[in-house]
């Protein structure tokens, strides 16, 4: 399947269910009228093969370029069917999980993670580890029955609908930092799991804080090598701020056009929008040469550390000026529609916090692209 | 290009920068078949050349061939190419009752024209003349940064038989790519430097590069400078002249970031003429008022989304 051939087509199909996929709310929805969203259209992608295309046939995918996907979340996006944040989980998690996971068990699990039959989360932060990921303390012993793992995470993303998670645990003595991590594949239903949602500045549940106490996880389901979770924690990292900024910049850019057909005459100045559509091609013209260079199975790296900058600066400037434009319906309006721009304003103020804080991608580029050496 | 070809073209484009300026690099130029390659291939030509010529701060009369090529007027070395007057991105030519009023710049300090292509805006489209030298006056422009070797060129010509119709907005298009590059090529040569002091200068016993303050100013740059590069790309593959505008003013817009970022942490020695640096601040004060200034582009594009109602829907993936 080459990629105009897929646009065209699913352009069309997705014109022909328009009313089947659209949400069954207006605006913002619940958490939970969210999640149903998501499911009905993952499982409505994933039976008529749109969401199989780009994905390897041995997790239940039909091949073909990872150009496939991006496009179908930026299409999904663009006609506001989906949050792009919770659609592109799978980029985030399937392609470090497919690489370092034994075969047997991606094909056994990725499928319904892929199709919306379940959610999964990532369990990498912790209450005391922030940006210094490797300082990680939640611990896993093994034992004859398998792992017991006992500590908390906390951001995790979906984690009250997840049935599993991609876990990062301690199994080496604290002082081995990044060499004493392990990545666990664990069962969010198993015994001694405790998830306690928080509530974020925009009212969403959309992060948790999740206990383990002594939580047993099967040794087979060690993803990678034992103390090898550093490589698999930095194999996931920059998809973090590819694929799914790709399909982020998608809302962003409708967002825009909304803020441009919405605004009443006058509020909105040339200068402004100018500078906001020159940074918005500015971030698409970046992320498609690294969405090109993901098709081309280049290794990505530290330079997506730059696509994630960029995008958060796109994001804040888009949001700012709506909050001037719109600055009634943001601060006072009660319909759906100021909701959500109250929700994407405040939500756009993490944007240079979650994933990799601002100050956190700008030692990655100081380090690593500059050569600046080390910051101590 | 052959990659060999390639190679070797962009190795005498270096040697040529690195060592000419002003009419010396304008005939290394013609020497290392610089224009053909602009005929053969106008990315690598103009990508090439400008974004050295902007690092190693040195200046020529490419810009001129440069809009001539995106016109498709074929003139020859000793015809210079008349670009707008500083700050503007119209036409310099101005068409008014069967006569031409020309009020623009020529780039590169050169004397040895006879020449000049002038394109006129005015009716219903533009006209590309060529005028003697003798019919225009000419005025050396010291301003910030006299090496660049501005040359205000005026007067007011009657169109002959050479007239033709041109595109000049495909001729703007081209011309504001190629400053684009220069832009990024002086942003690149001052984050080096600026990354080269950070590195070499010890306080409190630690190379300042250490500090996140100061780390945290460079990485900023190099996105400001990759920001650019990104949407350069997307102009040669786009090539319309929306992409055009968009890159020259990101690229614009980036170098201002660039300088002073660059120029606090290169502090006092920076703030000397001792160091490179004031030559690249002066440069780039100049090259983002040339076919268009960043804050006129920026509001023409945000007046053109406004009015139309629609956000450009571009570089499908």
């Amino acid at each position: 399947m080459q990629l105009d051939e897929y646009r065209t087509s699913l352009d069309h199909w997705l014109d022909d269910h328009a009313a089947e996929l659209a949400p069954s709310y207006r605006g913002v929805g619940t958490m939970d009228q969210q999640l149903d969203q998501l499911s009905k259209v993952k499982r409505s992608m994933w039976g008529a093969g749109w969401m199989r295309w780009g994905w390897p046939e041995a997790v239940g995918g039909l091949g073909g370029s990872t150009l496939l996907r991006a496009y179908l979340g930026e299409a999904l996006t663009t006609r506001d069917l989906v949050e792009p944040g919770y659609w592109s989980m799978p980029e985030v998690l399937v392609p470090t999980f497919i690489a370092y996971a034994p075969a047997a068990l991606s094909a056994a699990m990725v499928p319904a993670f892929l199709g919306g039959d379940e959610e999964w989360c990532q369990g990498f932060s912790e209450p005391g580890t922030g940006s210094n990921l490797a300082s990680l303390s939640c611990r896993a012993v093994r034992t004859a029955d398998g792992w017991r793992v006992s500590g908390q995470k906390v951001w995790t993303s979906l984690a009250q609908y997840a049935a599993r998670c991609l876990l990062l645990t301690r199994t080496g003595p604290l002082e081995s930092a990044h060499r004493g991590i392990t990545a666990l594949f664990v069962d969010m239903g198993s015994p001694g799991i405790t998830v306690r949602p928080i509530e974020t500045m925009h009212g969403s549940l959309e992060f948790s804080e999740v206990f383990f106490d002594e939580v047993l996880v099967p040794l087979e389901r060690t993803i990678g090598q034992e103390n090898q979770g550093w490589s698999v924690a930095m194999d996931l990292l920059p998809y973090e701020r590819s694929t799914a900024l790709w399909h982020r910049a998608a809302l962003l850019r409708r967002r825009l056009q909304d803020l441009v057909a919405t605004a009443a005459p006058g509020a909105l100045d040339p200068a402004a929008i100018g500078e906001v559509t020159q940074l918005m091609c500015a971030f698409r013209a970046r992320s498609r040469v690294t969405q090109h260079r993901l098709a081309a199975g280049e290794r990505l790296g530290p330079e997506t550390s730059v696509d994630k900058v960029l995008l958060a600066t796109v994001e804040q400037a888009l949001f700012d000026l709506a909050a001037d434009a719109l600055a009634l319906e943001v601060t006072t309006g009660d319909d759906p529609e100021s909701e959500r721009w109250r929700t994407q304003y405040m939500y756009s103020r993490a944007a240079t916090i979650y994933g990799g804080s601002a100050e956190i991608q700008r030692n990655i580029i100081a380090r690593r692209l500059l050569n600046l050496g080390s910051d101590r | 290009m052959h990659p060999d070809d390639l190679a070797l073209f962009e190795r005498s484009l270096r040697h040529a920068t690195a060592t000419h300026s002003g009419a010396g690099l304008d005939a290394a130029l013609v020497e290392l078949g610089w224009r053909e390659a602009l005929d053969s291939d106008a990315e690598v030509a103009v990508s090439l050349l400008f974004e050295l010529q902007g690092a190693a701060n040195v200046t020529s009369s490419a810009l001129g061939r440069v809009i001539a090529q995106g016109v498709h007027c074929d003139i020859p070395d000793t015809t210079a190419v008349v670009l707008p007057a500083v700050g503007r991105a119209d036409a310099p030519g101005r068409s008014d009752g069967g006569r031409i009023h020309v009020d623009g710049v020529v780039t590169g300090g050169r004397d040895g024209w006879d020449a000049a292509l002038v394109v006129a805006g005015g009716g219903d489209g533009h006209l590309a003349v060529v005028s003697d030298r003798a019919a225009l006056a000419v005025r050396p422009i010291r301003g910030v940064d006299p090496s660049l070797g501005l040359i205000e060129v005026s007067g007011i010509l009657t169109p002959g038989d050479t007239t033709r119709v041109v595109d000049w907005r495909a001729g703007v298009a081209l011309g504001q790519v190629a400053l684009a590059h220069e832009l990024v090529g002086a942003s690149s040569r001052m984050l080096d430097m600026a990354c080269e002091h950070a590195l070499g200068r010890f306080q409190f016993d630690r190379p300042i590069a250490s500090f996140q303050a100061v780390r945290h100013r460079l990485a900023e740059t190099l996105v400001a400078i990759e920001t650019a590069r990104a949407i350069l790309v997307a102009a040669w593959t786009d090539r319309t002249p929306m992409v055009a505008a968009m890159a020259k003013a990101v690229a614009a817009r980036g170098a201002r970031t660039t300088a002073r970022h660059c120029q606090q942490v290169l502090a006092g020695i920076g703030f000397t003429t001792e160091h490179d640096l004031y030559r690249y601040v002066r440069r780039v004060l100049v090259l983002e008022q040339l076919l268009g200034a960043t804050r006129t582009l920026t509001r023409d594009l945000g007046t053109d989304v406004l009015d139309t109602g629609r956000v450009p829907e571009l570089l499908p993936l």
